[in-house]
C-alpha cells in the first residue's frame, strides 16, 4: 500500500468514527443555526485530529503535507455529508490568500487558527450586480479617507456572508484607467459599521448567498493586500489558489448507482424501467462519462505523486459533470412519476433527485459559468482568439453603459 | 487508477506518429474509397517492419510481450493518420482467442505468423444486426452458413467464429483458404469487409456453451479497447484540424475561431477527446481485472460518441470546404462510422455495460 493509500485509510477510519455525531444522518432535521453549530464542532474535532489545513504550512497551524493528502482526505470526507459547506469558501480561498498576501504574520496565524477550528468564517466579496463573469467590470469603489479608505457599493452572490467575520474584497480605486488597472484588494471586517448583509433566497429555497452593502465603510491602509491598482492580479491569484480540489464526477449530485437502483424499482408503461432502452442508454452514457472523469482525476493524482503537473483536462470536470447531473436529475424525476413530485427543499443534493435538480443550475453558474469554462478551454488550452471586447483598453468611466 | 505512460511507451507513441505522418497523405487515401479490398499498403508494410503486429503477443510465439496499453498507443496513431488497415485490431483479436483458448499445436500454427504479419486474422462474430451471431452451424467439426461484413474478411487467412451446435454456442477457429469471400461495397472500403460463406469448412472447437459466449464478449472487449484508442486518435486529429482552420479562416473581419459559436463547438470537441482518451487508457490498464469488461464498454461508448461528434462538428466548422471530396474530412466521417459498427455498436455495449452494473449492484 502506498503512503497515500495508508493516509486515505486512516482518514476514512477517523471519518467513520465521527460520522455518527456529524454525518448526514446526524444532520437530518436540524435548523441551519443548529447545523452551523454542529459544523463548528466538527471543524474543532477535525483540527484536533490533524486533518485541517492539510497542505498548509506548519508555521500557520497547517499539517505541512502535500495537496495529494488534502485531495485524498476531501474525497473521503465528501462521502459522509459532514457539515462543512459553511467553511468551504473560507478555507478554500480567503484564508489561503491572507497567508500569502498579509504581512502581519502574528495576526494571520490567529486568523488561520480560528478559521481552521470553525470559530471564524471568511467570505469572498468579488461578484457584483454589474460584474460576475466579467469580474473587472465591478463598480464598488474605495476612496482615500485620511490615512485609510472608505468603501461604498454593493456585492452580490457572496456565499455565507451572513455568518462571516471577515471578507476579502476587490474594489475600484481609479475609474479613469482601463477596468483591470483600477482595482485594489483589501480585507474587511464584516461586523464593521456600514456593512449590511441581506441573504438571497435561491430557487431551491435555501439562502447561502447574499447581497452585501457597503455604506461609508472605513478601513485602514493596513487592510490593503495589493498595490493600489494591482488588485486584479491578487483576485486572479485568489481564484487559482485552490488548484487541487476534490472533484466529483457525479457533479455534486447523486451517484449513478442510486439511479440504477431507482430504475430497478420503477416501471415505464407497466414494464420494468431497467429494461427500457431509453433508461439503459442514459445509464450507460452517464457511466462512461463519469468513468472517464474519474480516470482523468486518478491520472492527475498519479502525476502529482510523481511530482508532475497535472494536465489541463482536469478543468473539464465541473463543466461536464454538473450539466449531466442536471439532465439525469430531470430523468429521475420523470422515472418516479407522480412520486417524483414530492419535494423536500432541505433534502441532501447527493441523495435526492428533486433537490439535485432544483439546485443544479447554481452549479452551472457559480465558480465559472459553463460558457466561461468553454471560453477558457478555447483560449487557454486551444489557443483560439479572445472574444471581441469593446471595453478593452478603454478607461472604466468611458465604457458605454 | 489510471496510468502514466513510461518512457518506452512514450517512445512507441512518438515513433509510430513520426513514421505514419511521414508516409500517409490524404491524396493516397482517397482513391481507396472507390476500390474494394484496397488498403494503404505502406501501412501494413510499416506495421510488420515496426513489429506492431507483434506488440501484444507473448515472446514465446514471436511477439514483443507488451500489452493493450502499447497496442493502444499504436492504434491511436493509426486513428490519427486514418491509415489503419483493419488487420492490427482484427489479427490481435484472433490471436488472443487462440492464445487464450487454443491448444499448443494451434498456437504454434498461427501465433508466430500472426505476430509477423505473414497471416491476417479476423474475428467473425457478427451476423446482420446480431453482434455475436450464432446462426452458423457447427457439426462434426465443420461450419456451414454465412458471416456478414467481416472486417478484414477479404484477406484474412484465419477467423475466430461463433457458431451453434444444437442449443450450444461454439467458439471455433477456421482456416479460410477454401472459404468463399464476397467483398462488400462499403462507405469505408479499406476496412476490407467481406461476407464469408462457410460450406462444410473444417473448424476447430475452442469453447462450448456459456463459457464460449463469455469468451466472445471478452475478445470483442479487447478489440474494443484497441478501437477506442483508434477512435480517440481520429477525434484528436479532427480537434486539431478544426482548431487550425478556425485560426486561419476569416469572416466578418476576424478569424472564425473568435466567434463563440465556433470556439465553444471546438472546446466541446476537446472535452470529448479527453474523455475518450481517459476512458481508453483506463480500460487498457484494467486488462485482466474483474472490471475489465465494464471499463472496455465504457471506453468504447465514450470513444464512439467522441469520434462521431468530432467528425460531424469538424466538417460543420469547415463550412463548404468541409464537404468536398478533396478536403478529405469525409475520410474521418466514414472511419468514425465504420469503427462505430466494428466490434459491436453502441446498443451492444450499452447493454453489456448496464447488465454488468446491475450484476454489481445485485
Amino acid at each position: 500500500m502506498s503512503d497515500v493509500e495508508a493516509y486515505r485509510e486512516r482518514a476514512r477510519a477517523w471519518l467513520e468514527s465521527v460520522a455518527p455525531r456529524f454525518g448526514r444522518a446526524a444532520r437530518a432535521g436540524l435548523s441551519e443555526e443548529e447545523d452551523l453549530a454542529l459544523g463548528r464542532a466538527y471543524l474543532k474535532g477535525r483540527f484536533a485530529a490533524g486533518y485541517s489545513g492539510i497542505n498548509w504550512p506548519v508555521e500557520y497551524g497547517g499539517q505541512g503535507l502535500s495537496p495529494i493528502e488534502k485531495v485524498a482526505f476531501d474525497s473521503e470526507e465528501m462521502a459522509f455529508g459532514m457539515p462543512t459547506a459553511y467553511f468551504s469558501i473560507s478555507l478554500g480561498m480567503p484564508v489561503p490568500i491572507i497567508m500569502r498576501f498579509c504581512e502581519d504574520k502574528a495576526w494571520v496565524r490567529e486568523r488561520v487558527h480560528k478559521a481552521l477550528t470553525g470559530e471564524e468564517i471568511w467570505c469572498q466579496l468579488f461578484s457584483e450586480p454589474a460584474g460576475g463573469s466579467d469580474l473587472a467590470g465591478l463598480r464598488t469603489r474605495a476612496e482615500t479617507d485620511g490615512n485609510g479608505w472608505k468603501i461604498n457599493g454593493q456585492k452580490l452572490w457572496t456565499s455565507w456572508a451572513q455568518y462571516s467575520d471577515y471578507g476579502v474584497i476587490v474594489v475600484r480605486t481609479d475609474p479613469t484607467v482601463p477596468k483591470h488597472k483600477g482595482l485594489t484588494y483589501f480585507w474587511v471586517d464584516m461586523k464593521a459599521p456600514g456593512v449590511t448583509v441581506r441573504p438571497i433566497k435561491l430557487a431551491g429555497g435555501d439562502s447561502h448567498v447574499n447581497e452585501v452593502f457597503f455604506d461609508d465603510v472605513k478601513i485602514g491602509d493596513d487592510h490593503r493586500m495589493s498595490p493600489v491598482g494591482g488588485g486584479f492580479a491578487v483576485a486572479m491569484a485568489t481564484l487559482m489558489i485552490e488548484r487541487y480540489v476534490a472533484t466529483d464526477s457525479a457533479g455534486f449530485g447523486p451517484r449513478l448507482d442510486l439511479f440504477v437502483a431507482l430504475a430497478e424499482a420503477a416501471e415505464i408503461n407497466g414494464r420494468p424501467a431497467i429494461e427500457d432502452g431509453r433508461i439503459r442508454q442514459q445509464i450507460a452514457r452517464n457511466y462512461a462519462m463519469r468513468n472517464s472523469l474519474d480516470a482523468i482525476t486518478a491520472r492527475a493524482m498519479t502525476m502529482m505523486q510523481a511530482g508532475m503537473e497535472p494536465g489541463p483536462e482536469g478543468s473539464l470536470n465541473k463543466l461536464v459533470s454538473v450539466r449531466s447531473r442536471q439532465k439525469l436529475s430531470e430523468l429521475a424525476i420523470d422515472l418516479q412519476g407522480a412520486t417524483g413530485l414530492h419535494f423536500d427543499a432541505h433534502a441532501p443534493v447527493k441523495q435526492d433527485w428533486g433537490a439535485s435538480w432544483i439546485n443544479a443550475p447554481t452549479g452551472r453558474i457559480a465558480g465559472g459559468a459553463d460558457e466561461m469554462l468553454l471560453n477558457t478551454i478555447a483560449e487557454k488550452i486551444l489557443g483560439l482568439p479572445q472574444d471581441h471586447r469593446p471595453d478593452k483598453g478603454v478607461p472604466f468611466n468611458r465604457i458605454p453603459a | 487508477m489510471s496510468i502514466l505512460y513510461d518512457e518506452g511507451q512514450q517512445a512507441i507513441a512518438s515513433e509510430s506518429r513520426r513514421i505514419l505522418e511521414a508516409h500517409v497523405t490524404t491524396e493516397a487515401l482517397l482513391p481507396l474509397l472507390e476500390t474494394r479490398d484496397a488498403i494503404f499498403e505502406p501501412f501494413w508494410t510499416i506495421a510488420k517492419e515496426q513489429g506492431w503486429t507483434a506488440v501484444a503477443l507473448p515472446e514465446a510465439y514471436g511477439g514483443l510481450g507488451l500489452g493493450l496499453v502499447e497496442l493502444g498507443l499504436v492504434s491511436h496513431q493509426a486513428g490519427r493518420s486514418l491509415s489503419g488497415a483493419p488487420f492490427l485490431t482484427a489479427s490481435f483479436g484472433a490471436a488472443r482467442a487462440i492464445l487464450d483458448h487454443g491448444d499448443e499445436a494451434l498456437k504454434q500454427r498461427w501465433l508466430p505468423v500472426l505476430a509477423a504479419g505473414e497471416a491476417i486474422g479476423a474475428v467473425a462474430f457478427i451476423e446482420g444486426q446480431r453482434v455475436i451471431g450464432g446462426g452458423l452451424a457447427f457439426e462434426d467439426g465443420k461450419l456451414r452458413g454465412t458471416k456478414s461484413a467481416v472486417t478484414g474478411g477479404t484477406r484474412a487467412g484465419v477467423a475466430i467464429v461463433t457458431a451453434r451446435d444444437g442449443d450450444e454456442m461454439i467458439l471455433a477457429v477456421a482456416e479460410l483458404a477454401d472459404v468463399e469471400r464476397r467483398p462488400i461495397e462499403s462507405f469505408d472500403n479499406s476496412r476490407c469487409a467481406a461476407d464469408l460463406v462457410f460450406a462444410e469448412t473444417p473448424a476447430i472447437e475452442l469453447l462450448r456453451g456459456s463459457v464460449a459466449e463469455a469468451a466472445a464478449v471478452h475478445i470483442l472487449a479487447l478489440q474494443a479497447v484497441v478501437t477506442a484508442h483508434e477512435q480517440t486518435g481520429g477525434a484528436e486529429k479532427l480537434l486539431e484540424t478544426a482548431r487550425d482552420y478556425a485560426l486561419t479562416r476569416r469572416a466578418f473581419g476576424q478569424p472564425i475561431g473568435a466567434f463563440q459559436s465556433v470556439k465553444h463547438r471546438i472546446a466541446e470537441i476537446y472535452a470529448l477527446v479527453e474523455l475518450a482518451r481517459a476512458g481508453a487508457v483506463h480500460a487498457a490498464s484494467r486488462a485482466g481485472q474483474d472490471d475489465f469488461i465494464a471499463a472496455a464498454a465504457a471506453a468504447r461508448i465514450q470513444a464512439t460518441d467522441g469520434y462521431d461528434t468530432a467528425a460531424r462538428d469538424c466538417v460543420q466548422i469547415h463550412g463548404g470546404i468541409g464537404v468536398t471530396w478533396e478536403a478529405g474530412l469525409h475520410l474521418h466521417m466514414r472511419r468514425a462510422r465504420s469503427l462505430a459498427v466494428e466490434q459491436g455498436n453502441l446498443f451492444f455495449w450499452e447493454d453489456v455495460l448496464v447488465d454488468r452494473l446491475r450484476e454489481k449492484a445485485a
